[in-house]
C-alpha cells in the first residue's frame, strides 16, 4: 500500500517504488536514518552529488494518535558532517503520509547549475515546476502565492534563500496550522543547504481525493493505546489543557532556567540574565494581552495536537508580528545576546523565518559575532542589520550563515559552545551537567531533543566515582536517547515524553498504537532496543565519516572557565562520557 | 531577610506584580525555617506551589532549611516544564520517599 518515492533532480523524475521489507516496521528517525546509512557514502561531501535529503512522517503520523504530526528529515548534515535528524511539527507531513508515501528519498543534483525547481505531489502523481520566479524572495512574500497557486488544502516544504545560497544554518520550511505560515522549521544542521545543493526549492503536497486516515491493521488495539495516550496528555501537568505548555508555551522556561543559574548568557558567560523577565513566557502573555485588549491563548502547530504550545507574538499596534516565540529562539536572540525585548526577538525570528534559518544557529552566531566585536552585547538593530547581511549573501553573509564555529574561527573567537561544529542550545552544561553529557554524545551534534538525561549527580553512588556508578549513568542516559529516537520515529512530538516518562499508561499507549497500525508485537523491552540499534546505526555512520571519541567532547573552554552563578566548571569525566557509547 | 522571587500567580504575594518584572518579597527568617514554613507565613497555598523551586540557584526540596541572606525563587503548580531529572534536588520532600 505505501510506497517510497524516489526524487532524482539529475534527472527530474520522481518514481514510486514498493518499500523494501527490512523498512516496513520504520518511520520518521529511524527510516531517514536507516535510508541514510544505506544510501549516503559516509565521507561524501554534503553538498555534492552524493548526499541525499530523506524526508520521513512517522509510524502513526495521518491516524488519530494525539499530537503525531511530525515529519524527520534526514541526510549528511553540512554543518556537522555528522549524519542529521532534524524535525518539524506541521501538517505537510499528515498529507505526505495520507498520500501513501513512507518516504522521500531527493538525490542527484539539477545538471543546469543555478536552477531551482518546485515538485508538487498530489494523488495524480508528481510533477516537476521550474521555481524561478520565487528564486531570492523571501518566504513570508512567497508562501502566500503558493497557496493562492496551488489552494488552501496544500501544505507546503520550501528552502529560503540561505538554502539557495548553501549555507550551513539553512533549515527546512514547512507552514504551520491555521495560518498557513512559513513558521515551522526543521532547522538544525543545514539540511535546506543539502536540498539548495539539489535545486529543489519546494514539495508541495496535496491529499485531497483521499482516504482521510492511514490504514491501520488493528483497530481496535490502536485505539485503545491512543485512548491511553490521550489520557496521559490531557492530566500531566505540562501536557494538560491549560498547564505549563497550554498557557505559557515553551518560552515559560526563561524565568525557570534562569533561577536555576542555567539560563546561558552573553555567549555562554553566566547562567542568569538580568533582562529574563522581559522576554519570557509570562511577558509575551502579558505583552500581548495589552496589545489585542484580551487574554491570548496558545494554539497547535499542526492538526490533531492536543498540548497546543505554539504563540503568537503582537506589534504594539495589534497586528500580528511573528509566529512563534519559542523558548529556544527567544533565548538565542534574547539572553544569549543580552537583547532584552521581545520586538526585537521577535524580528531577529520573523528574519529566520524569512530567509530560511534556523534559529538556535543564528542566535549563537549573532551571540560569537558580538563576542568577536561586530556588535555590542544587548544591540539589537545591529543584530538586525547583521542578520540582513546574511540574507543578502554578502561575504559577511556568507560567513555569518555557515554558523557560530565557522563566525568564531574566521574572527578568532576561543569561545565558541559548540560540539561537532553546532551550536548549544538553551542549556547550560555548566549548570545542567545531564544534558552535557547528551550534547557531547548524541550523534548529532550540540543538540538538546537528542535525548533527555539524568543529571550525573543524581546517579552518583555515595558521591564517588567508581566503575558500577560510572555504568549506571552511562546506562541511564544511553536508555533515554533511545526512547527518544523511538518517539521520533512514531511521529509523535518529543513533547509527550514529559508525559509517557511519568505515566506508565501513557507509554504503553503509544507502543500499542504502533502495534495497532503495523500489526507488529512490540513490547517496552522492543522500544528500547529499536531506539539503541537507531542509536547504533547513526554512531556507525559517524565513525566511517571519521569521527572518534575524541569527538564527544564538551567545548574545552567549559572545562577550565567557571560560570556564574554557581561559578562552576563542566567536570564529568570523559570516561563518564565515552561510556555511554560501551553497549 | 531572605529574598523571595515569585512567577506567574503566586506574584500577588508581593508588591511589584508586573510579569514583565521582578517580583519580590524580602521576610525575615528564623533559625531552622524551612522553605515550606517561610511561604505558609507569607500566606500561599501551597497547592498552588510546584516542583520548580531553587533555592540561591539550586533546585530544593520544600523540606530544605533557609537561613538570612538566601535568595529563594517559587514558580506556581502551572509553570512546571523543568524535566524533572535535570537537577539533583537540594533536600528531599515526601513525594520523592513516596516514589
Amino acid at each position: 500500500m505505501s510506497k517510497i518515492l524516489r526524487v532524482n533532480m539529475t534527472d527530474l523524475k520522481a518514481t514510486y517504488e514498493d518499500v523494501p521489507e527490512k523498512y516496513k516496521p520504520m518511520g520518521g528517525r529511524w527510516l531517514t536514518s536507516a535510508i541514510t546509512c544505506d544510501e549516503v557514502p559516509p565521507t561524501c561531501h554534503p553538498l555534492g552529488p552524493n548526499n541525499k535529503v530523506v524526508f520521513a512522517p512517522g509510524i502513526v503520523t495521518g491516524t488519530a494518535a494525539p499530537t503525531s504530526s511530525r515529519v524527520s528529515v534526514g541526510g549528511k548534515s553540512p554543518l556537522t558532517g555528522t549524519i542529521k535528524e532534524t524535525n518539524a511539527g506541521t501538517g505537510w507531513s499528515q498529507s505526505v503520509a495520507r498520500l501513501g508515501i513512507k518516504a522521500i528519498v531527493v538525490e542527484g543534483q539539477p545538471k543546469e547549475k543555478g536552477k531551482f525547481w518546485l515538485l508538487h505531489i498530489t494523488k495524480d502523481g508528481a510533477k516537476f515546476i521550474p521555481a524561478d520566479e520565487y528564486v531570492g524572495k523571501g518566504l513570508y512574500e512567497v508562501y502566500p502565492k503558493l497557496f493562492d497557486r496551488f489552494g488552501k488544502k496544500a501544505d507546503i516544504m520550501g528552502i529560503g534563500v540561505a538554502g539557495e545560497y548553501q549555507m550551513a544554518m539553512a533549515g527546512v520550511c514547512f507552514n504551520d496550522h491555521e495560518g498557513k505560515r512559513p513558521s515551522r522549521y526543521a532547522g538544525r544542521g543545514g539540511i535546506g543547504a543539502v536540498l539548495g545543493s539539489k535545486g529543489l526549492k519546494f514539495i508541495v503536497v496535496d491529499s485531497t481525493g483521499l482516504p482521510a486516515a492511514t490504514p491501520i491493521a488493528d483497530e481496535a488495539l490502536f485505539d485503545q493505546g491512543r485512548k491511553k495516550l490521550t489520557e496521559a496528555l490531557r492530566t500531566h501537568a505540562v501536557t494538560k489543557p491549560k498547564g505549563a505548555l497550554n498557557t505559557y508555551g515553551t518560552a515559560v522556561l526563561i524565568n525557570i532556567m534562569n533561577e536555576a543559574g542555567g539560563l546561558p548568557t552573553r555567549n555562554f558567560s553566566s547562567g542568569t540574565f538580568e533582562g529574563a523577565a522581559k522576554i519570557a513566557g509570562e511577558a509575551i502573555f502579558e505583552g500581548n494581552k495589552q496589545r489585542l485588549g484580551k487574554e491570548l491563548y496558545n494554539h497547535a502547530c499542526s492538526p490533531g495536537c492536543i498540548i497546543q504550545c505554539s504563540n503568537t507574538w503582537y506589534k504594539p499596534d495589534g497586528s500580528e508580528h511573528v509566529s512563534c516565540q519559542e523558548y529556544e529562539s527567544v533565548w538565542a536572540f534574547g539572553a544569549n545576546c543580552g537583547i532584552d525585548s521581545l520586538d526585537v526577538t521577535g524580528e531577529l525570528i520573523r528574519l529566520c523565518n524569512d530567509y530560511g534559518l534556523d534559529t538556535i544557529e543564528a542566535g549563537g552566531t549573532i551571540a560569537v559575532a558580538m563576542e568577536a566585536g561586530l556588535a555590542k552585547f544587548g544591540d539589537g538593530q545591529k543584530a538586525i542589520e547583521l542578520m540582513h547581511e546574511i540574507g543578502k549573501g554578502t561575504p559577511l553573509g556568507r560567513i555569518l550563515g555557515n554558523g557560530a564555529a565557522v563566525t568564531g574561527k574566521v574572527f578568532g573567537v576561543v569561545r565558541v559552545p559548540g560540539v561537532k561544529g553546532q551550536n548549544m542550545p538553551a542549556y547550560e552544561p555548566r549548570a545542567v551537567k545531564g544534558i552535557g553529557v547528551t550534547y557531547a554524545t548524541t550523534t548529532m551534534g550540540a543538540d538538546h531533543t537528542a535525548g533527555y538525561t539524568i543529571a550525573p549527580e543524581i546517579l552518583s553512588v555515595g558521591g564517588k566515582l567508581d566503575a558500577l556508578a560510572v555504568e549506571g549513568k552511562a546506562k541511564v542516559s544511553r536508555d533515554l536517547q533511545a526512547a527518544t529516537a523511538f518517539v521520533d520515529s512514531t511521529g509523535h512530538c518529543l513533547f509527550i515524553a514529559f508525559a509517557i516518562l511519568d505515566i506508565a499508561e501513557g507509554f504503553e499507549g503509544m507502543v500499542e498504537e504502533c502495534n495497532g497500525v503495523l500489526g507488529t508485537n512490540w513490547s517496552g523491552e522492543d522500544v528500547n532496543k529499536i531506539g539503541l540499534d537507531i542509536l547504533r546505526m547513526e554512531r556507525k555512520f559517524n565513525e566511517a565519516a571519521g569521527f572518534t571519541k575524541a569527538h564527544d567532547r564538551p567545548p574545552e573552554f567549559m572545562r577550565y572557565e567557571p560560570l556564574p552563578p554557581h561559578n562552576t566548571v563542566y567536570d564529568v569525566p570523559d570516561e563518564v562520557l565515552d561510556s555511554v557509547w560501551e553497549f | 531577610m531572605i529574598e523571595i522571587h515569585l512567577y506567574g500567580k503566586l506574584r500577588r504575594f508581593a508588591r511589584d506584580q508586573d510579569p514583565t518584572g521582578i517580583s519580590v518579597v524580602h521576610a525575615p527568617v528564623q533559625e531552622g525555617d524551612t522553605i515550606r514554613e517561610v511561604l505558609e507565613r507569607l500566606g500561599v497555598p501551597m497547592e498552588e506551589v510546584g516542583s520548580n523551586v531553587f533555592l540561591n540557584w539550586q533546585y530544593s526540596a520544600l523540606t530544605r532549611k533557609v537561613k538570612d541572606g538566601d535568595r529563594l525563587a517559587v514558580f506556581p503548580d502551572d509553570m512546571q516544564l523543568l524535566y524533572k531529572w535535570y537537577f539533583p534536588k537540594v533536600g528531599r520532600d515526601v513525594e520523592d520517599d513516596r516514589g
